[in-house]
């Protein structure tokens, strides 16, 4: 395979023809007929045919003059593809007056980035965040709730401003696409052949024309492709502004791309491999020392690194910066994450429980003073202590200052032996007698008539473990709300402030503020106090869950995986929030999978046999429709099959030594596969890989390959047929079925317009007579049809 | 290892002494580490309690489903059958103790296939470098790897693939060693030797397929090379083409074909595997209830039949005297789809008049686009569905049963139409395929294959789907009484071999796409493989077994793939940079390549997949990156040969080969434990001897 050099530039190949002269009255002809009128592939096509018939002789005429006409025609081409694209795709942007498909959730994100509100999304922000953008110009507060496909906006929403960006974008992308091709070396009837099919294809159109990713992902893509195409013609002279601009202008562009659908990934490593089969090719330039080839390497990849992560980095910085307000969308976050959000630390505290009842899974709060919770753990009071005293040798209980999953602890009722909580809860409240299970050990706490280990004074608290030796369980505890005037007697989370009472001794559960030895890890120490009414004896819950399972494992691995409420509006930096939130946007995709109605398999795009219903209005069946038009979407998989077939002969026959196409033919031929096949098949072939949900619309990046190939092929076929033995006898009949494929294409855009733009109603004949394929499911009136036809 | 030493001489000529003396060494050591214990543990372990119990069923010949190829049980089944045993045993789970059993022979036959990889990987990687010592230090690494021996000691499928594998790897090398004699008698041997091989690995398991790739991209540069070659004719091309694609295509394909022939031949009885096949199928079973039955070939109104659905594994229509639950579309009776034969799944057709058609009149053949009501025969309930939710596809409608003996409402009449059927066409018992097409709500009965809740049984929805183009929607009757119609065998309805062939692999694909990892599963990732991080238990209790690989010989693999990895990029960038110079194409590296791409073609695919992983899917790869170890080394030997004085190298080359051999040695006595079996204290009892080999928390022996 040849290297991935262009061959030629557009301008260049002008250029060179001005110097050969071989086409200055020809292009000046073309230039008459695009100033007259504005559809001229069929005409530019016949007058490209005449070229080599000119007379070579007639060259150098107004070389100056010349060169401007060039510089103007370009214009003209773009200037073409331009205003149809925008006439095309701005062509009554407001209607349907309604919430289109997934206007549904990019508007509500829309509507949240007004208010500031956090939400989260699987996918990278810039898109959403481009929308907002122009939202806010229009004036839009965020105010209108998207509830359901079909609602209609309100008067006041500046549905216009809301959905530009995407038409914008979408209107640009025949541009950039004809400009790709130019950068391919590729001719300019092939370029606008190519913006001609981007232009008139009914998905792309329809997807452009709403509240919707594809059409910034695509331009982006293009866009970014282009640059670093162009980069690469400053091979010669690195490290000139150009070569810098174009690099750092691409990946800029292709990064973007990125961080607006993940799957904008794929453009950049085809960005990526441009980049780096050029660096690969000035290896074998001898003419560069090593240590200049090493250090261009360097600089690439340095600047490959630095540009995505920098634009990626600090777009979600932005993010994360508007997105400061709690709302009720960040419940997928970790609590540490939801605390620092404003207002996010008062909503997680609502989110819990109220009522303590029998199975409540509970952390106590020692309320006054140091902050502590109560604690237990698999480790038990040393048999005697320094001083000769002994201890019960039972599980330790400690105050412990750290949110930690041997801080949980069951309410139990000392009737009930289950433990899950079950409609109705039995709620506890004043004067109740419980027990208390520590979570993780299941041991109940206990406190009898042993000296406690720091403070003798008082007794002894311990998780209850049954040795067998007449010290019988002491474990019933009495709950004393202390402010039941105010919060009422039923105990509730955070609000309440109990005291717990030891039903055998009467004494109460206290914190000592005294510190264990190492045996007890230096926690602190929890006693019972014969003094009860006290600022140590006040404890109040803070976490709070209900029991789901009696199985003890499976509590117990629910008590491991339970977060802990932040003591206080937590500051998370942008490295945490970020990390957090993409092992979130990472992990939590593939449990999002469903059945939907439009879903598709990869295998069906090729040939569309499934289009998505966008929007219907069930009076009239006007309806949006995402479908493709048929015409390209049929030649682009031959195209591409018959590509891969000419590949493999073409190879095949130079490995025997025979050149059928010239070298400059065969360097446009690879390029173009390595850039639009290799596109192609990067933007489809992880669909195969992929298990989740799948639409239509996940084949637009694919599809603007395909057209890219699809162009180019025709090109290929049109040069080849003229330079072959029997040109006379093909040439002409193959340009004629050019232009009528041309035409064609135009058709069936015209048929399908109006489910792009959902503007006219439809009666169930029409609909039928636009199902062109069985698998079609355009939404009708089904009380107006019989079995059959809906089979 | 003292060996090792002559074996250094380079360029060692084939059969010469030290050749036969070197591969001797292998095959003898092979046969000591595998059939050492080979009769230990004496009990069922991991797997064999699946694949001896599909051995047994070949030999009992009572039909069976699993999801892969049946080559390699077949091959345990004749092996036992061979060996005396009578397919008796019920390997019902790991653990139960063989007591009179003749399980030696099906043991012996799998570790001694698994043993060939051996002598197999010292022969490919000879052809492909004709470096005794690169073949020496591959199979040295195949020999001492514990977790090969373990997975080889038993019954199970992967020896047999392995052996596959191996095989079509070293006729591949063969082949290409052999092209100066090419269509001579023994290049067509290993040609046709590749071609039975490929056929072997792709029949016992399917990632089989991954070594085809392999063949098949060498054979495709071949082709390529012989493609280049000017100076030979086009006719000489294509004769390299059609040698090759007959037997490395066509003759792979009979043989996968011959081989499912006697799979369906043999197992002829009917077995706990009916159900998950369609009616036609299982009317080939001897004992089946389908087999020879007779009943009427028409359906007609008055008859009782069962409805099967036709989706690959779909259950037959029931009901049952439960209600779904509060909160679940209405309060009335749950309809189903239940995969086993039962009262329940009997239906009355009864006509949509009101009257019953009393017996003096003619009977009605039920036909295309006609009325019915479909009544529960024990429940007395119609099939009913309305405007309300169906329990997990919410999409769908309800489908319920309604009424009271018999007497429902409009809401219960479905309209029968066959598909591709035209007006008047009869209903056939088995062969039509019909919809059931819900009259007023414009909906189809479906089941959707999700599973119910407890309150349905764990039995599959069934639902009324708007969309009438679901693939789930098609019936067909199984049972049918009608007392009325004449009855015919059913056994006009035999499908073909190839219609049962095609069925097979439908049901086998729909299985392999059903493993699933089920809710909160801890499975194996591919990340966890190469580096060894987690074994597998094969026998616990007393005598305990865990399959885990050697970790001086995994993670000195995965150093030497690296290192191929960059010391063959650079000499591409030398060749790119200077044309003229070929070091890339030394003969070595060639051979590191192919074996590079087998690695990354038998280990990556495993990312993508979504079915349930286990540890020993990497064993293919590890075999790949074994043999690609032994050949950098001999490579880089031989580069530093070059690059010190002789002395130096000298000194290098023993030193490096002497700390590989006994740090390999050494490693293996360490862990052969694990392989040959363990006893006494656990491996995480601080007192057991294995504790200090413990080298990762994660292996948990």
């Amino acid at each position: 395979m040849g290297m991935l050099q262009p061959t030629q530039d557009a301008e260049l190949i002008n250029r060179k023809a001005s110097k050969k002269g071989k086409t200055d009255k020809d292009l000046l002809k073309r230039n008459k007929i695009i100033e007259s009128e504005p559809d001229t592939e069929k005409r530019e096509m016949e007058t490209d045919s005449k070229r080599p018939t000119q007379n070579p002789t007639e060259l150098n005429l107004q070389p100056v003059k010349f060169q401007c006409q060039i510089s103007f025609q370009f214009d003209l081409a773009s200037l073409i593809c331009l205003v149809v694209g925008i006439a095309t795709r701005f062509y009554n942007l407001t209607q349907p007056h309604s919430i289109v498909f997934d206007e549904l959730h990019y508007g509500k994100y829309v509507s949240l980035y007004m208010k500031r509100t956090f939400f989260f999304d699987s996918q990278p922000p810039l898109g959403k965040q481009l929308i907002a953008l122009a939202a806010y110009i229009g004036g839009y507060t965020g105010d209108f709730k998207f509830v359901a496909i079909g609602a209609a906006y309100p008067e006041n929403f500046p549905l216009f401003a809301v959905r530009f960006i995407p038409a914008l974008c979408g209107a640009l992308l025949p541009v950039s696409v004809y400009y790709l091709l130019l950068q391919l070396g590729l001719k300019q009837l092939t370029a606008a052949t190519a913006a001609f099919l981007i232009l008139f294809d009914n998905a792309l159109l329809t997807q452009s024309r709403f509240i919707l990713m594809e059409p910034m992902l695509l331009l982006f893509s293009v866009f970014g492709l282009y640059c670093l195409l162009k980069f690469i013609r400053c091979r010669e002279s690195p490290y000139t502004f150009a070569w810098f601009a174009w690099l750092i202008v691409g990946l800029f562009s292709l990064t973007a791309a990125v961080c607006i659908k993940f799957v904008g990934l794929c453009s950049l490593l085809l960005g990526f491999y441009v980049v780096w089969r050029d660096m690969w090719s000035l290896v074998a330039n001898k003419n560069l020392s090593i240590w200049s080839l090493v250090s261009q390497a360097l600089v690439r990849a340095v600047v490959l690194f630095a540009v995505p992560v920098a634009l990626y980095l600090s777009l979600f910085h932005v993010h994360l910066s508007i997105l400061n307000k709690a709302g009720p969308h960040d419940s997928v976050m970790t609590s540490a994450f939801q605390a620092s959000l404003e207002g996010g630390l008062a909503s997680i505290t609502k989110g819990q429980p109220l009522q303590i009842a029998h199975g409540s899974q509970i952390t106590l709060r020692h309320s006054h003073g140091r902050t502590c919770w109560m604690h237990s753990h698999a480790a038990v009071y040393p048999v005697r202590y320094p001083d000769k005293r002994g201890s019960s040798h039972q599980q330790q209980v400690t105050c412990y200052s750290f949110k930690d999953v041997n801080n949980w602890w069951i309410v139990k009722r000392p009737s009930r032996s289950d433990l899950a909580v079950s409609r109705p809860i039995d709620a506890i409240k004043d004067g109740d007698i419980i027990q208390l299970v520590h979570g993780m050990t299941s041991r109940a706490l206990n406190s009898h008539d042993v000296a406690a280990p720091v403070s003798p004074q008082n007794q002894e608290v311990s998780c209850y473990i049954d040795y067998n030796i007449s010290m019988p369980a002491q474990n019933l505890w009495r709950v004393d709300i202390i402010n039941k005037d105010q919060v009422g007697d039923v105990w509730h989370t955070i609000e309440s402030m109990v005291r717990l009472v030891h039903v055998n001794t009467s004494q109460a559960l206290k914190f000592s503020g005294k510190q264990l030895p190492d045996w007890g890890f230096n926690q602190h120490e929890i006693v019972t106090d014969r003094v009860v009414i006290q600022d140590d004896t006040v404890w109040n819950v803070e976490e709070h869950r209900y029991t789901k399972s009696d199985d003890q494992k499976e509590r117990e691995r629910d008590m491991v995986h339970a977060e802990m409420i932040p003591t206080r509006p937590t500051t998370l930096s942008f490295w945490d929030k970020i990390v957090e939130l993409h092992m979130k946007m990472l992990f939590s995709s593939s449990d999002t999978l469903q059945d939907h109605m439009y879903s598709s398999q990869p295998l069906d795009w090729p040939l569309l046999s499934r289009g998505i219903a966008y929007w219907v209005n069930t009076t009239t069946n006007a309806q949006v429709h995402l479908i493709g038009n048929v015409a390209i979407w049929y030649s682009g998989t031959i195209a591409i099959f018959s590509y891969c077939v000419l590949l493999v002969w073409y190879l095949c026959r130079m490995r025997r030594k025979i050149y059928d196409i010239s070298a400059d033919e065969w360097a446009r031929f690879d390029l173009v596969l390595e850039i639009a096949l290799f596109g192609y098949g990067i933007n489809m072939l992880p669909y195969f890989c992929v298990e989740r949900t799948l639409f239509l619309h996940h084949y637009l990046p694919a599809l603007v390959f395909k057209i890219v190939l699809l162009a180019a092929f025709t090109e290929h076929a049109l040069t080849v047929a003229r330079s072959c033995r029997w040109s006379n006898l093909i040439y002409w009949p193959l340009q004629i079925l050019f232009a009528s494929w041309l035409l064609m294409i135009l058709y069936v855009f015209v048929q399908f317009a109006p489910l792009s733009y959902g503007c006219s109603s439809f009666t169930v004949q029409q609909l039928l007579s636009l199902r062109w394929r069985d698998s079609w499911d355009f939404i009708m009136q089904r009380s107006a049809l019989d079995v059959d036809m809906l089979l | 290892m003292s060996e090792l030493k002559e074996r250094t001489k380079p360029a060692a000529k084939k059969n010469s002494k030290e050749w036969w003396f070197a591969f001797g060494v292998i095959v003898v050591a092979t046969l000591l580490t595998r059939l050492y214990k080979i009769a230990e543990p004496e009990h069922v372990c991991w797997d064999e309690t699946h694949f001896g119990k599909m051995g047994s069923w070949y030999i009992k010949r009572t039909f069976f489903f699993d999801v892969h190829p049946p080559l390699g049980k077949m091959l345990i089944g004749l092996s036992g059958y061979l060996t005396g045993y009578d397919g008796q045993f019920p390997f019902e789970k790991p653990g139960d103790v063989y007591e009179n059993v003749n399980y030696l022979g099906m043991r012996l036959f799998c570790t001694l296939l698994g043993a060939a990889t051996v002598p197999f990987a010292f022969v490919t990687v000879w052809e492909l470098t004709e470096s005794l010592e690169a073949s020496f230090l591959a199979s040295t690494l195949f020999l001492l790897d514990v977790g090969l021996i373990t997975l080889n000691q038993y019954i199970l499928l992967d020896p047999i693939l392995l052996f596959f594998v191996m095989g079509s790897v070293l006729g591949m090398a063969k082949v290409g060693s052999q092209t100066y004699k090419a269509f001579s008698a023994q290049w067509y041997f290993w040609l046709v030797w590749t071609g039975v091989m490929l056929a072997g690995s792709i029949s016992v398991k399917f990632v089989g397929l991954f070594v085809v790739l392999l063949v098949g991209l060498h054979t495709a540069s071949q082709l390529w090379n012989i493609l280049g070659d000017t100076s030979q004719p086009l006719t000489h091309v294509l004769k390299h083409f059609v040698a090759r694609a007959l037997c490395l295509i066509l003759l792979p394909i009979l043989l996968y074909v011959c081989f499912f022939y006697v799979h369906l031949k043999v197992l002829n009885h009917t077995g706990n595997g009916d159900g998950f096949y369609s009616s036609a199928f299982q009317s080939q079973l001897i004992g089946n209830s389908l087999h020879n039955a007779s009943m009427p070939r028409e359906v007609s109104y008055g008859a009782v039949v069962s409805l099967k659905n036709h989706r690959t594994g779909g259950g037959y229509l029931h009901s049952h005297w439960h209600l779904y639950p509060e909160g679940v579309g209405a309060h009335q009776q749950q309809i189903t789809a239940y995969t086993h034969k039962d009262e329940n799944n009997k239906w009355a057709i009864k006509s949509i008049a009101e009257i019953e058609p009393e017996d003096k009149d003619e009977v009605q053949i039920l036909r295309h686009g006609q009325y019915v009501r479909l009544e529960h025969l024990v429940t007395k309930r119609n099939l009913h569905s309305h405007k309300e939710p169906a329990p997990m596809t919410r999409k769908h409608l309800q489908v319920t049963g309604y009424g009271e003996n018999g007497t429902g409402d409009a809401n219960d009449v479905w309209v029968v139409h066959i598909d591709g059927g035209v007006k008047n066409q009869p209903v056939l018992t088995v062969t039509s395929k019909f919809r059931l097409i819900h009259h007023l709500q414009k909906c189809v009965l479906t089941t959707s294959g999700k599973q119910l809740p407890k309150w349905g049984f764990e039995q599959q929805e069934v639902s009324c789907n708007p969309n009438f183009r679901d693939k789930n929607a098609l019936w067909n009757v199984e049972d049918n009484f009608s007392p009325k119609l004449p009855n015919v065998t059913v056994q006009v309805y035999a499908p073909s071999f190839w219609e049962r062939f095609l069925e097979s692999h439908a049901v086998m694909l729909q299985g392999n796409a059903g493993l699933k990892p089920k809710e909160g599963e801890v499975t194996s990732k591919p990340w966890q493989w190469p580096i060894n991080y987690k074994g597998q238990f094969f026998s616990g209790n007393q005598y305990r077994i865990y399959l885990l690989g050697n970790p001086v010989v995994w993670w000195s693999n995965l150093g030497f793939l690296a290192l191929f990895c960059s010391v063959y990029f650079f000499q591409l960038l030398r060749h790119q940079r200077s044309p003229e110079v070929r070091s890339h194409e030394h003969k070595k590296l060639a051979a590191g390549v192919w074996l590079l791409v087998g690695w990354a073609l038998h280990y990556f695919p495993f990312w993508i997949m979504g079915r349930v992983l286990y540890f020993h899917h990497y064993f293919p790869a590890l075999m790949f990156n074994s043999m690609l170890s032994g050949v950098i080394i001999s490579y880089i030997l031989e580069v530093v040969k070059e690059l010190l004085a002789e002395k130096v190298a000298f000194v290098f080359r023993h030193c490096l080969l002497g700390l590989f051999a006994s740090s390999l040695a050494y490693s293996f006595y360490l862990f052969a434990p694990l392989a040959y079996g363990m006893t006494g204290a656990s491996g995480n009892d601080p007192n057991s001897t294995m504790q200090s080999v413990r080298w990762l928390e994660s292996w948990e022996f």
